[in-house]
């Protein structure tokens, strides 16, 4: 079971080693004279108001942090905007040579995001770079907003607004009738995904959907005496996680969900009709819970009788 | 998997490079003098501020259809309290905490505290209520472990002859509490290093639904619940100006206090002794896993290389429990599973700019799920009725290669293009009817910018999967070889996709998204045929001032499945067309019409439908229509008595009807062979009232800024 080409390994190794090494350590283009004369208390001359100033309520303005802009020897606004002396000899109007951020800003979405990756690359944003929204031009402060004292993002209650402002398909699962607890305001959609990029597919949280999906629901994470083979590959078998008109996020209602895989002899392949509901002859192979009537560890059985999964 | 230790060779070796790699601090440092920059404007937090709330809910209707996740199950009064707050001094001590829904089970907060670029940590709880039904009502008497039949039950061949039935029933609520309790510490060693660590423990206690059956007869069963799952999650991690790394190690602890659920045959035994029932519940677990993450930006057109490795073992090793509850049965054949499953991840990511206008990127990942679990060979009884042999557990597992990437060239700065595509390589263990399927998709889009804030994108691929030659003889016995599992089988797929955005001006924004796509299933003879998926939504908001914002969308989806089978020895199969409908509509608005007074307003309507037609013989049938329907409107008025008091009503009127063909009207003796428990199709009917008084207090520094 193991075809993974360890030269991919052996290659990252080498790069990691000779090209970290060979990096110059030379800074942006700084002068002096293309910065403001005093930061931030002269940008703060003139844009000061509420919306410049939630910042303050903000990890990127802690004066005794190192890391951040406002630390000790950090370029305060300009860190993030950019050089600001051309800007301030004009008297301010179109700040020239610096940075605005927004989906009317002139700077391109990679110039805007530049500005963030700086600092941010190496840690929260390390898989950026070949992750899906970086791929669809997505800029950091399309979702951050960074002048609010709460950032709406990063709040699970007003996340899935600032998420479903482009993924609208996953607006309208937030409304099925079986859906996880996000308009509750109980989860996030970073509750599973890592929307900086990850290794995993649909830039999941966890390695795989199973390792996403179990970290919650480790009930069904086995192994098991009797396994059942969809669910040891993917969860997303027979679930859909954003949301379903079926009960526990079914992709299809039971017993037709089981019968894409299984129409052996016997009741796996009766054709279940609405003769089978009440006022006919009901069918215990449709209602209540179908299959799940007998088969009810589908997920999995760790009994010595459980084979067919009804132990 | 042959050994592990070249995997943690690796491992160890990128976290040794990455400490070579480590770069002089002072590298990050500007070359501006910024010895003047006193940043005596800046309005930091100085001291305290928070605010309280306190008040009650109120709420007439409320059900477990309406409490799911909210915890207001049932009519009544509720006290609603929270609070956030946070301080800072001039030596970078801060703290924060929040706290919300008090009164509640949905009830979370979290305190954490620290020093300012020296380390920090925070303490958090969440509580997590999902009430499932109210609508169950069972036989079945006690609690945990033992399910047990009146003293007064007669056993009947049908429930419908079961005389005790109806005066045994007694109301039973499914549902559970997850309560979850995390403590995570961070120190940050140098702006470069970082040791962290958390600590998560989750509880989850209540009754679930589940099922047992004796042979051809079966009864729902309500499910002890009670996990508790710890886990911990730490390393180190480094990043520098060009290069980052993560060495990680977590592991999770998942233990289940009821292994087993017992419950008595409430049918005629079908054999002499078959009384009772034994279902196994889900086993104790441990996952373990070391992982070493990364990036390094090469000096070469603008790469960023990205990197993961990722080894794990899932282990599970819960005594077995008899094989029957049948007077003498046999002995299992081993004492536990001892299983173990050795989990593998590694990946790459590479996204450069060889050309100014040309961004590239691609990732190579590879899963590899080895389960080494010694197969055993185990004589089982059938549904504690009678013998039904010896079979071999089966053992699964995967090795997965995903190739994916792009690439996206700006023509212009109005006018992009892009490709890309993926390309899955899942190999499976022996034993399975494919050995092998394959999953390439490809796509392309365009994406034009007129004008500034006005940006269209349409995207559109195909994919194709295929698979090795079906093996029939791998089948399960008595399966029809003609099926062909859906998650293996070769499936054909177009797609596409259509999104516009427009910020016509900072008041103004509009969105659209509509998507199509169709698989098809030609090479299965029988199973899932075909499944299609349109969707289509918009959302307009409006700010024309401060104090005014309101917002309208709308979305429409459409799935639809098509499925094919067999009845025995027919020729002609049955035919299952499953169509299903969703719309939401919404519509709201803030108000703020006096400094005093904000006004809040939101209406929803989000209506699905579900259409089941099936075909037998050439006839086709319809089933009832299955449909939800959730009409929902709030109103929140907040009125600021003084600057630090604020009142707030809330009202909320929630209208939910559902209509479930497979649940309306099945009571526990409506099927025959069917125990049920009863349950019904969500209803409720509720309005909400809420009055909170908020107090806010301390220094509020950001809202007076000083002016120069």
């Amino acid at each position: 079971m193991q075809r993974f080409p360890r030269a991919c390994v052996g290659g990252a190794f080498a790069l990691l080693l000779g090209g970290a090494h060979a990096f110059s350590a030379d800074g942006p283009p700084n002068t002096d004279s293309a910065y403001s004369p005093q930061g931030a208390d002269t940008c703060l001359g003139c844009h000061n108001n509420a919306t410049v100033t939630g910042l303050f309520r903000t990890k990127h303005a802690r004066p005794n942090d190192p890391r951040g802009p406002f630390g000790h020897g950090g370029l305060q606004c300009e860190a993030c905007h950019g050089p600001g002396g051309a800007h301030v000899k004009a008297g301010g109007g179109p700040p020239a040579g610096m940075v605005v951020f927004g989906p009317k800003s002139p700077a391109t979405v990679a110039q805007q995001n530049a500005n963030c990756l700086g600092c941010h690359q190496s840690n929260a944003a390390h898989d950026w770079a070949s992750s899906a929204h970086a791929g669809s031009n997505v800029a950091c402060a399309s979702c951050h907003t960074l002048h609010a004292a709460k950032d709406p993002v990063l709040s699970a209650v007003t996340q899935i607004e600032v998420c479903t402002a482009c993924h609208q398909a996953q607006h309208t699962d937030l409304f099925k009738p079986s859906h996880h607890p996000l308009r509750e305001g109980k989860m996030a959609c970073t509750s599973c995904h890592s929307p900086h990029g990850s290794t995993a597919p649909a830039q999941l949280v966890k390695n795989t959907v199973n390792e996403t999906c179990t970290t919650c629901h480790a009930e069904y994470r086995g192994p098991f005496l009797w396994e059942h083979q969809p669910v040891t590959e993917d969860c997303s078998n027979c679930h859909e996680p954003h949301g379903s008109a079926q009960p526990a996020l079914l992709k299809m209602r039971t017993p037709f969900l089981c019968q894409t895989c299984h129409e052996g002899a016997g009741h796996p392949s009766i054709a279940n009709t609405p003769q089978g509901l009440p006022g006919g002859m009901p069918s215990a192979y449709l209602l209540a819970g179908g299959c799940i009537n007998c088969h009810s560890q589908v997920h999995g059985s760790n009994h010595p009788s459980g084979r067919a999964l009804m132990r | 998997m042959k050994t592990l230790s070249w995997q943690i060779h690796t491992i160890l070796t990128l976290a040794l490079a990455a400490v070579l790699a480590v770069e002089p601090a002072a590298a990050d440092t500007p070359t501006t003098d910024t010895s003047g920059w006193k940043c005596t404007q800046c309005p930091f937090l100085d001291g305290y501020e928070s605010e309280v709330e306190a008040g009650v809910l109120s709420a007439s209707g409320a059900n477990a259809s309406y409490g799911r996740y909210t915890g207001i199950d049932h009519s009544g009064t509720y006290a609603d309290a929270g609070g956030s707050g946070q301080m800072r001094s001039d030596d970078g001590s801060y703290a924060s905490y929040g706290l919300e829904r008090l009164g509640l089970a949905s009830r979370d907060g979290y305190v954490e505290g620290g020093r300012e670029g020296r380390y920090d940590l925070r303490l958090s709880y969440d509580g997590q209520p999902t009430r499932l039904y109210d609508t169950a009502v069972t036989p079945f008497q006690g609690a945990g472990a033992s399910l047990s039949l009146p003293a007064s039950w007669v056993a009947a061949g049908s429930t419908t002859a079961m005389t005790q039935l109806k005066s045994s029933l007694a109301p039973v609520d499914i549902g559970d509490n997850r309560r979850t309790v995390a403590l995570l510490g961070r120190f940050f060693v140098s702006p470069s290093w970082t040791v962290f660590g958390e600590f998560r423990r989750q509880e989850k206690d209540g009754t679930g639904l589940t099922s047992g059956s004796f042979l051809t007869e079966a009864v729902q069963l309500p499910q002890p619940i009670d996990y508790i799952t710890d886990s911990f999650e730490g390393g180190v991690a480094w990043s520098g100006r060009r290069a980052s790394f993560r060495l990680t190690y977590s592991g999770s602890w998942f233990e289940d206090n009821s292994d087993t659920l017992t419950f008595a045959n409430p049918y005629l035994p079908i054999v002499p002794g078959s009384t009772e029932g034994r279902l196994a519940l889900p086993p104790n677990n441990t996952l373990q896993q070391l992982a070493a993450a990364g990036n390094v930006q090469l000096p070469w057109f603008a790469t960023t290389l990205s990197y993961t490795a990722s080894l794990g073992t899932l282990k599970q090793n819960v005594d077995f429990l008899p094989d029957s509850t049948l007077p003498g049965s046999a002995v299992p054949p081993s004492g536990s599973l001892d299983g173990d499953v050795h989990l593998s991840h590694y990946a790459l990511g590479l996204a450069s700019r060889p050309l100014p206008n040309l961004n590239v990127r691609g990732n190579a990942t590879y899963d590899g799920r080895d389960d080494q679990t010694t197969p055993i060979a185990i004589a089982y009884i059938v549904t504690d009725t009678f013998p039904g042999g010896t079979a071999v557990t089966p053992r699964y597992g995967e090795d997965r290669v995903r190739l994916d990437g792009g690439a996206d060239y700006a023509l212009a700065r109005w006018a992009r293009i892009g490709v890309g595509g993926t390309f899955d390589d899942n190999h499976y263990s022996p034993g399975q009817v494919v050995t092998n399927t394959q999953d390439a998709e490809s796509w392309g889009r365009g994406t034009i910018t007129p004008i500034a804030a006005l940006s269209f994108t349409l995207k559109f691929g195909n994919g194709l999967r295929k698979a090795s030659s079906f093996d029939a003889a791998a089948l399960p016995p008595a399966e029809n070889p003609l099926v062909r599992d859906f998650n293996y089988a070769p499936r054909d797929r177009v797609f596409s996709t259509l999104t516009g955005s427009w910020v016509a001006s900072p008041a103004l924004t509009w969105t659209v998204e509509g998507f199509l796509a169709k698989d098809d299933y030609r090479s299965s003879p029988l199973g899932l045929q075909s499944s299609h998926e349109q969707r289509t939504s918009t959302t307009l908001t409006w700010t024309p001032r401060d104090t005014l914002s309101a917002y309208i969308d709308a979305g429409y989806q459409r799935l639809f499945m098509l499925q094919n089978g067999y009845t025995g020895a027919d020729t002609t199969p049955w035919l299952v067309a499953d169509t299903e409908r969703f719309w939401n509509m919404s519509i709201g608005a803030q108000w703020v019409p006096q400094e005093r007074w904000t006004l809040k307003l939101d209406y929803l309507l989000a209506p699905s439908y579900d259409d089941t037609d099936s075909t037998l013989g050439g006839l086709q049938q319809a089933f009832p229509q299955n449909w939800t329907k959730l009409d929902s409107a709030r109103l929140d008025v907040a009125y600021r008595w003084t600057a630090a008091l604020q009142i707030h009503f809330r009202y909320a009127h929630e209208e939910y009807n559902s209509r479930d063909w497979s649940l309306d009207g099945v009571g526990p003796s409506t099927v025959p062979n069917l125990l049920a428990l009863g349950l019904q199709p969500y209803h409720d009917n509720v309005n909400l009232f809420g009055l909170t008084v908020h107090y806010q207090f301390g220094n509020a520094g950001a809202d007076a800024p000083k002016s120069k």
